[in-house]
């Protein structure tokens, strides 16, 4: 028996590790490549059934204030009131019902919703929100509406209104546990302790501590909520308008209608999406928050 | 002074009324939902449903809808994928942890896992439909396991520590063989990530509605897709019963490891 180092020996057993990288490599970063070069051939005549030869004329109609720009628009719209609005409210409720999410049946009740899917909360979203949902139904018996079409639009509507409530709604139960978890895993109380000791108000170890210390620990995982509304599909396909539309519905609409020559606008529209998502994933690396230590 | 005291108290007072309130939400969509799949009409502006019964449910239990096909359609699919995934990211996930080039390596696995399975799927349809993968459950769950592989690596690029690759080479070091190493010590000691690791893979192939959909080409019925389906024709009260099969079983999962889901994240 050769007696050989630790590391010795792992350098000859990482066969099965490099095979599962080269599943990885084969399975999705490849065919991700190949589909990504394919979008670019495609958005500039070089592929597809309308193929003619090199031609920057669907490239050329990002300048002429095109529907692709009130997509992004909208995308960006919704995903950033969606993460304002759910991490607000997220931190309000975990520090301020701390206690109760910690123990007792509110600690197991916060779980439910996070078995919700998308499509399931746009369904619940447009039950309870349209015109002659629930919420109207109860407007309409306390008096306060005569008729569905004086109870306000709230789905498929301009602002987004259901998407936003959905998103959020879907977001809030998830954040409230991180931001319950970090807290408890850094300790926050006995750093707020601390803070008081040294003569801090309860309002500056509120925002001098906590609450900067939560924001920065979850930073990476805002960013994913931000790229996740950004490129949902299901929540805007129910309750979003037909015009404008969001990114995932109008790329799907541009690649499926009949008339093919909208294809390559549908190319166009996932690559300037996968721009943006890569560059978020980096400032997400970049701050260091992917933690790369092990 | 005083007045600060009293809005504190009154801010303590309210908790256990806003505990409650947030409890009620939380429930309110399984109530409604399944309240929902006991109505057959309920029309404007009834708060009420005239009546409930169970009519629905027996028509769907007696295997007289296609529900009960796309439920176990569902769960064949996600099982599969989520084993696939949590065993694939298991090892690939250890071997990122551990390489010079972690950090790019990474970046690799997190691109799937982060970008729109729509819009993903989109440019992915030719070379779906050049291997013939298209409108067949084999290509659906090749799909589904793009992103739930890339998820399951970057979970599993966080397990794999200092820590763990000191147990593993303590067994090297006393003369234990690979083998050894993974059943007496690797495998047990992330037994909990390999079973938080399925449960997850399994709710992103679980909830999977646009790729399904657009690799799937509606031939596919998987549950989320019979949802839209039944949303579609306006029959709101099918919607509910396929919302709460599809709710139901995540839901009881969540519950029996709740502590241990959010230890990870």
């Amino acid at each position: 028996m050769t007696i050989s180092g630790p590391k010795s020996l792992r350098g000859n057993r990482n066969s099965l590790g490099r095979l599962g990288l080269a599943l990885f490599l084969a399975l999705a970063i490849l065919p991700i490549l190949f589909s990504l070069g394919y979008a670019v051939a495609y958005s500039t005549g070089l592929a597809g059934l309308l193929s003619d030869g090199f031609t920057g004329e669907h490239w050329a109609k990002l300048g002429q204030g095109s529907e692709i720009w009130a997509s992004f628009g909208l995308s960006l719209y919704v995903a950033g009131v969606s993460v304002v609005l759910t991490i607000s409210l997220s931190l309000v409720l975990a520090l301020y019902l701390r206690r109760p999410l910690g123990y007792g049946a509110l600690s197991y009740i916060i779980y439910f919703p996070l078995a919700l899917p998308a499509t399931v909360a746009a369904f619940l979203v447009f039950q309870l929100f349209s015109g002659a949902g629930y919420l109207s139904r109860i407007l309409f018996q306390l008096g306060w509406i005569d008729a569905i079409g004086q109870f306000p639009a709230l789905v498929n509507d301009a602002y987004g209104a259901g998407i936003i409530i959905a998103h959020v709604g879907l977001g809030l139960p998830f954040f409230i546990l991180l931001f319950v978890e970090i807290y408890n895993r850094e300790q926050l109380d006995a750093l707020g302790g601390l803070a008081r000791t040294l003569g801090a108000g309860r309002r500056q170890m509120l925002y001098r501590v906590h609450v900067p210390i939560l924001l920065k620990k979850c930073f990476t995982n805002i960013v994913l909520f931000f790229i996740a509304v950004l490129g949902s599909y299901e929540i805007p396909l129910l309750l979003g308008r037909q015009n404008p539309q969001m990114i995932s519905v109008l790329t799907m609409r541009k690649y499926a209608l009949f008339d093919i020559r909208q294809k390559p606008e549908a190319f166009l529209l996932a690559l300037l999406y996968t721009a943006v998502v890569v560059a978020l994933v980096v400032l997400a690396f970049r701050k260091g928050e992917v933690r790369h230590e092990h | 002074m005083n007045t600060r005291a009293n809005t504190r108290a009154t801010g303590l007072r309210l908790r256990p009324a806003a505990a409650a309130l947030l409890a009620a939400v939380c429930l309110f969509p399984f109530v409604y939902l399944f309240g929902l799949s006991l109505v057959s009409e309920w029309s404007f502006p009834a708060v009420w449903p005239s009546a409930l019964s169970l009519d629905l449910w027996r028509r769907v239990l007696g295997g007289s809808t296609a529900l009960g096909s796309s439920f176990l359609l569902s769960l064949g699919v996600s099982s599969l994928v989520a084993a696939l995934s949590t065993l694939a990211g298991f090892v690939t996930g250890k071997f990122i942890a551990y390489h010079p080039r972690r950090p790019a390596l990474l970046f690799l696995a997190y691109v799937p896992f982060v970008m729109s399975p729509v819009v993903l799927g989109t440019c992915l349809m030719f070379l779906y439909i050049k291997a013939g993968l298209t409108g067949n459950v084999a290509g659906v769950m090749i799909a589904q396991t793009m992103f739930a592989y890339g998820f399951s690596i970057v979970f599993f690029s966080a397990f794999w520590n200092a820590e763990v690759r000191a147990l593993e080479d303590l067994v090297y070091t006393l003369g234990g063989s690979t083998l050894q190493a993974y059943r007496r010590v690797l495998i047990p000691v992330s037994r909990g990530a390999l079973v938080i690791c399925f449960f997850q893979t399994f709710l992103i192939s679980w909830f999977q509605y646009g790729l399904t959909i657009l690799i799937g080409a509606g031939k596919v019925q998987t549950l989320p897709v019979k949802v839209y389906e039944y949303i579609g024709e306006a029959n709101v009260y099918y919607a509910a019963i396929a919302s709460c099969l599809l709710v139901l079983p995540p839901a009881l999962l969540l519950w029996a490891n709740k502590r241990f889901v959010f230890k990870q994240v």
